[in-house]
């Protein structure tokens, strides 16, 4: 009966998880691993981080042109476009952080990250959360776990710093003449270039990492999963 | 043997001969060689039983072909694991141990918990198809936590096999727990189940794939 029931359990298991297993996506996720070259794709993922950081810096100071022009309405208006693209950045950044978390398993070891530090971020929680992360680092031994730690504050950092920037668009939406809350908002897009620092920082390592296993065998293996017939 | 019986076997011989023949032709069989030899095994054993019922439809050559074929599932499921986490040292070192913990559970719990004897052999075969199918499930849950892109082959081989080898465990604790009065009603459930996965191994090696992606495609970033 023991039996029975284990292999109820291992069979309901498998067919769950392999039946909702999408070949196609997982394919979708390596493809960057496997066939671009690791400089091409570092390079592509630097100019689109900068280009969103650029483009949110760009709508901030329209906004603080229209607030300092008299014109609230308009300031208020570019200020949220400024906020929507920084909420556009930060999911692409948390679903590549996710990615990476999940790439950072496959190796071996990782080339390591210097241990967080607070001295360039500009926000209270970020600090903490950066000091606390430097602590723990000294406490992590593995080159892996410590990159997955970097990995957990860039996305609550990134997670601060979407939060801090809706507040502050509340903040100046109430009182638009009141300088604090475009400060905060300045604060936190400087925090999240700091954060996207880190983020092309993290990639690099990882893609190093990756490039450094057995770039021949994986080719190969991709070659035999992606043509399924040999 | 009874007529259905048979018939039921020359069923799945046909089945396992179109398997074989897709392997062949589709260029499958390198893509997991013990599940091959399983195949080639079940196929051999099918026909000696069959063919000349005589001499080996009896219960000594049913014990020595299900120890082959236990080690031959067995095989297939580690040779699976391995050829999806080669390539992946640090997901390959999860998945060893994982797999030998399995492994060395299944064993000593097979060791310890049956009789040592020739005669109650049989007595072995649930504790070993659940092993089995747990390696199995070991495999596809860290395919599943790693994202690693295993082919449609060895994702039908694993969606196959172990709901068939879940068949046949039932099969074999209704053996052990209403005795043989229940022998046909097992025999015939355990036939079917396993004539309905050949039939769906033949028609996932026939089925032709999406072509080979091109050598050097531009990948995106992330």
């Amino acid at each position: 009966m023991l039996e029975l029931v284990l292999s109820s359990v291992a069979c309901a298991a498998l067919c769950y998880t392999l039946g909702r297993y999408n070949r196609t996506l997982a394919l979708q996720r390596w493809q960057f691993v496997l066939n671009a070259p690791e400089e091409r794709a570092l390079e592509s993922l630097r100019r689109r981080v900068e280009l969103d950081t650029a483009l949110a810096r760009q709508a901030l100071d329209a906004a603080e042109r229209a607030r300092d022009a008299r014109r609230p309405a308009d300031a208020i208006t570019v200020l949220r476009v400024a906020l929507s693209l920084l909420e556009e950045a930060g999911a692409d950044r948390l679903t590549r952080l996710r990615a990476m978390a999940v790439y950072s398993r496959m190796v071996r070891a990782i080339r390591p990250l210097p241990a967080p530090s607070p001295a360039p971020f500009r926000g209270t929680q970020l600090k903490a959360a950066a000091a606390v992360g430097g602590f723990f680092h000294g406490f992590l031994v593995g080159t892996q776990e410590r990159f997955r730690l970097w990995l957990v504050l860039m996305g609550l950092g990134v997670r601060i710093v979407l939060r801090g920037g809706r507040q502050a668009v509340d903040g100046a939406i109430r009182e638009p003449a009141r300088p604090r809350p475009w400060a905060a908002f300045a604060a936190g897009l400087s925090d999240f270039e700091a954060l996207d620092a880190s983020h092309l920082a993290a990639f690099e390592a990882l893609a190093a990492s990756l490039a450094a296993v057995d770039r021949g065998g994986r080719l190969e293996l991709w070659e035999r999963i992606a043509g399924d017939s040999r | 043997m009874s007529d259905l019986q048979l018939l039921l076997a020359h069923l799945v011989k046909l089945g396992l001969v179109a398997l074989l023949g897709g392997m062949l032709v589709r260029g499958r069989v390198g893509l997991c060689w013990a599940f091959f030899f399983y195949v080639l095994a079940i196929l051999v054993g099918n026909s000696l039983v069959t063919l000349a019922p005589q001499r080996f439809f009896n219960h000594s050559f049913w014990v020595l072909k299900q120890g082959v074929y236990d080690l031959l599932k067995m095989a297939v499921a580690i040779e699976l694991a391995w050829r999806a986490f080669a390539a992946f040292p640090g997901a390959w070192r999860t998945a060893r141990i994982v797999l030998l913990a399995i492994a060395a559970t299944g064993s000593l719990s097979l060791a310890w918990l049956t009789p040592r004897s020739y005669q109650t052999l049989w007595e072995w075969q649930p504790g070993a198809v659940t092993a089995t199918v747990w390696l199995l499930t070991a495999t596809a849950l860290l395919v599943v936590f790693y994202q690693v892109p295993i082919g449609n082959w060895q994702r039908a081989i694993m969606l196959g096999l172990a709901p068939y080898l879940l068949v046949f465990v039932t099969a074999l604790s209704m053996l052990r727990r209403h005795g043989w009065a229940v022998r046909d009603g097992a025999s015939l459930l355990d036939a079917l189940a396993y004539l309905g996965v050949v039939l769906f191994w033949a028609w996932a090696a026939w089925r032709k794939d999406a072509p080979r992606l091109a050598e050097g495609r531009e990948g995106s970033p992330a």
